[in-house]
């Protein structure tokens, strides 16, 4: 009996004091570690590709009028980072924050909102502005085509309009 | 049905007048042998008896929407040839429909079989039934993953809830069911005649979450299922992730990057050292000696360092997309993983010495919970549990997979099939990992580990099998459209759970808690007495300590 006792007492006096003084104590982290995510809202589009990617509906979007908001729930999220994998912008960024009880649910939402663009000639509201913006930007290479900024329906119908009057019709 | 004109194998000839058709599903790996529904039980004795071959696990499958009848998938594994043989039956009834049993034959058939009867309604004909998955309230004639229940169906709520079972034995000791901590809550019951264990009743299943039903579900697609299925389990979920994307990547001929190939397995390893410690330290807790516990766990915690270090999460969780891996292991890794095994190794090799050293350990460990070689083999169990008891399997050199082909490495085996053995056996699989892993840093091939281009085509077919810390995972998958059509998992404890009745018949009561945590599942520690009248069949619970007394003195 009293030699495992002698190598109870080798290993632990080799081993030390390993327990850290967590939370007073910095936690155990490597620089890989993914936490919860932080979005920017000043480079999101409102793509909605996140949402897409999202294994556990942590993110998801809220349509309303003319505004679209992206909800991001980290009480639901898994850390798994694909959302920032997705992000046409680079908007979402994985942080290192795990540290996240708190007394307030709302205290784990972030909501990113977007206004969304008016159709002139309808009133509708469709895409949310920055996404509107990028293609234009993107399409128009001598400035903004007319139509644009009208929303896919009004577009169609004005289309077909223009075709008949362009047959003569 | 046989596109392909390969010959059937050598070792299936003495069944090939009972196949109606065969099809090679995946050259030298896959055979699928079309049985007609009378000849089953026939196909399932020559398997078993005379080819030798293992039961992996069976599922029932929805096939209406397809060809317009039920099947059931038995799938069997040859070792010697790393063959898989589907067993697939078709069944025709639309209303009823139901199998020949082949419990008789391969005992360790007896849950799946009451599985698909729970959750399709397929009927195993000629054999004793009972409910094993789903709640006892569940309503009668809901079956949950036939194609036309919608994934989001819950039942309403239970007004009354029947009276429990009675055994036959005057008094059990119940060991369960929730143990907070734990992620699989059991419930054993053991029934004693003073201090002997002379029968065992299971009821498990407490938390069946229909993860099978949810991968089916229009909010999943072949990436999102790879999230989920980490989560099947809290200590190997790599290994169910991998299993999956392996499924999905050979039913649709995705290619995939031996360098990926590499890491996955690098990261198999990685999970199999940390559950390993964890459950030496479990065990060593089991037995009274918790410096051996914490001693264990600060070993492993090297390996959980280790583990996020390489995958950013501590469970080895998000690594696997199908097509490859998303976070590369770079060469300036390479140092500080040497490292940690370097550590790993030298604590392991102290601390499991330190363990089994101790004589009362020892004493509790050797000649308890055996589990005899035939035993072993008509229950089919896997992992360090059939390894301990003389049976020669595992995964990775049976059924080579990722790069396991590339390294080579030891199975150990004791014939003993004690408890002690089984602690052996994974004492030495450590070691084992921590060479197989400096290995594959060795070999690493350069180059990409994600493949994102791919399309895969609806109603292809795959089985895997990945080792996981606890045995053979067995994963079958037939693809959708954008989802899996089916998938069923069948995860190593599945397996060994009821080779814990021969286990512990015989045995002396105090040994029960360690014998059941030698096969690794998750136990609860909860256990109270549980008094049954025999005559009217009344149970109480013992609770007070004059009470367990005036039992005690009886």
């Amino acid at each position: 009996m009293v030699k495992p006792i002698l190598k109870l007492i080798t290993v632990a006096k080799e081993a030390g004091v390993v327990t850290r003084k967590y939370p007073y104590d910095s936690p155990l982290l490597t620089e890989e570690f993914r936490g919860k995510i932080e979005i920017d809202a000043s480079i999101c589009w409102g793509c909605g590709a996140c949402v897409k990617a999202c294994p556990s509906n942590a993110l998801t979007i809220r349509e309303s009028m003319d505004v679209r908001e992206l909800v991001y729930f980290a009480g639901r999220c898994i850390f798994c980072g694909r959302c920032a994998d997705v992000c046409p912008t680079g908007a979402i960024k994985v942080t290192k924050e795990f540290e996240l009880a708190t007394e307030e649910l709302e205290d784990l939402e972030q909501v990113v909102i977007h206004r969304k663009v008016k159709c002139p000639i309808c009133g509708k509201h469709f895409v949310p502005q920055p996404l509107g913006r990028y293609v234009c930007e993107k399409c128009a290479k001598g400035g903004v085509p007319t139509y644009m900024m009208v929303c896919p329906e009004c577009r169609r119908k004005v289309g077909v309009k223009k075709m008949i009057r362009c047959k003569g019709g | 049905m046989n596109q392909h004109k390969d010959p059937l194998p050598e070792r299936l000839r003495p069944i090939e007048s009972l196949i109606r058709e065969w099809l090679w599903i995946d050259r030298g790996r896959t055979i699928m042998l079309d049985v007609k529904r009378e000849n089953l039980v026939e196909v399932a004795r020559g398997l078993y008896k005379e080819i030798g071959a293992f039961f992996k696990t069976c599922a029932g499958v929805d096939e209406r929407p397809l060809w317009g009848g039920y099947a059931v998938h038995h799938i069997f594994g040859i070792d010697e040839e790393g063959l898989d043989v589907v067993v697939y039956v078709r069944i025709p009834e639309k209303d009823y429909p139901w199998v020949p049993s082949i419990v008789r034959e391969v005992p360790a058939a007896d849950w799946c079989e009451l599985e698909f009867r729970d959750l399709l309604g397929i009927d195993p004909r000629g054999r004793l039934t009972q409910r094993l998955v789903l709640p006892d309230d569940w309503p009668e004639e809901v079956k949950p993953l036939r194609k036309d229940v919608p994934y989001g169906y819950r039942p309403p709520r239970a007004e009354e809830t029947k009276p429990a079972e009675v055994g036959m034995y005057p008094s059990g000791v119940p060991v369960g069911p929730y143990h907070p901590a734990l992620h699989e809550p059991e419930y054993f019951e053991l029934y004693v005649e003073g201090e002997e264990v002379v029968d065992v009743r299971y009821r498990g299943f407490h938390v069946h979450r229909g993860i099978e039903k949810l991968a089916e579900s229009p909010r999943f697609d072949y990436n999102k299922v790879t999230f989920l299925a980490e989560r099947i389990c809290g200590i190997c979920g790599f290994v169910h992730s991998c299993a999956y994307v392996m499924a999905v990547e050979r039913a649709g001929k995705v290619e995939v990057p031996e360098r990926a190939e590499y890491i996955r397995a690098l990261l198999l390893e990685v999970e199999r050292l940390h559950s390993h410690l964890l459950w030496l330290g479990v065990a060593a807790h089991l037995l009274g000696y918790d410096a051996g516990f914490m001693h264990a766990w600060r070993v492993r915690e090297k390996t959980m360092i280790l583990a996020e270090y390489l995958t950013g999460s501590r469970k080895t969780y998000g690594m696997n997309l199908v097509g490859g891996v998303r976070k590369d292991i770079t060469p300036e890794k390479v140092p500080k993983i040497l490292k940690v095994l370097e550590e790993v190794a030298k604590g392991t090799k102290k601390v499991a010495d330190m363990i089994v050293s101790v004589p009362q350990v020892r004493k509790r460990l050797e000649g308890t919970g055996v589990l005899r070689k035939s035993d072993a083999a008509a229950l089919s169990v896997v992992g360090p549990v059939a390894r301990a008891s003389g049976l020669n399997r595992d995964v990775r050199k049976d059924y080579p997979y990722l790069a396991y082909k590339d390294v080579s490495f030891k199975v150990p085996v004791y014939s003993e099939g004690d408890n002690l053995s089984r602690t052996l056996v994974r004492v030495e699989e450590i070691f084992e990992s921590i060479e197989i892993i400096k290995q594959l840093l060795d070999r690493m091939p350069p180059g990409e580990v994600l493949n994102e281009e791919w399309d895969i085509e609806p109603g292809r077919y795959a089985v895997t099998s990945v080792e996981a810390p606890r045995g053979e995972d067995t994963h079958l998958l037939i693809t959708g459209v954008g989802r899996p059509y089916r998938w069923r998992v069948r995860a190593p404890t599945y397996a060994n759970i009821p080779a814990l009745r021969p286990m512990l018949r015989g045995q002396e009561l105090a040994d029960a808690p360690i014998t059941i945590a030698s096969i690794d599942p998750c136990f609860s520690c909860t256990d109270r007495m549980l008094v049954i009248d025999v005559r009217t069949g009344k149970r109480s619970v013992l609770v007070t300590r004059p009470q367990v007394k005036v039992v005690s003195l009886g």
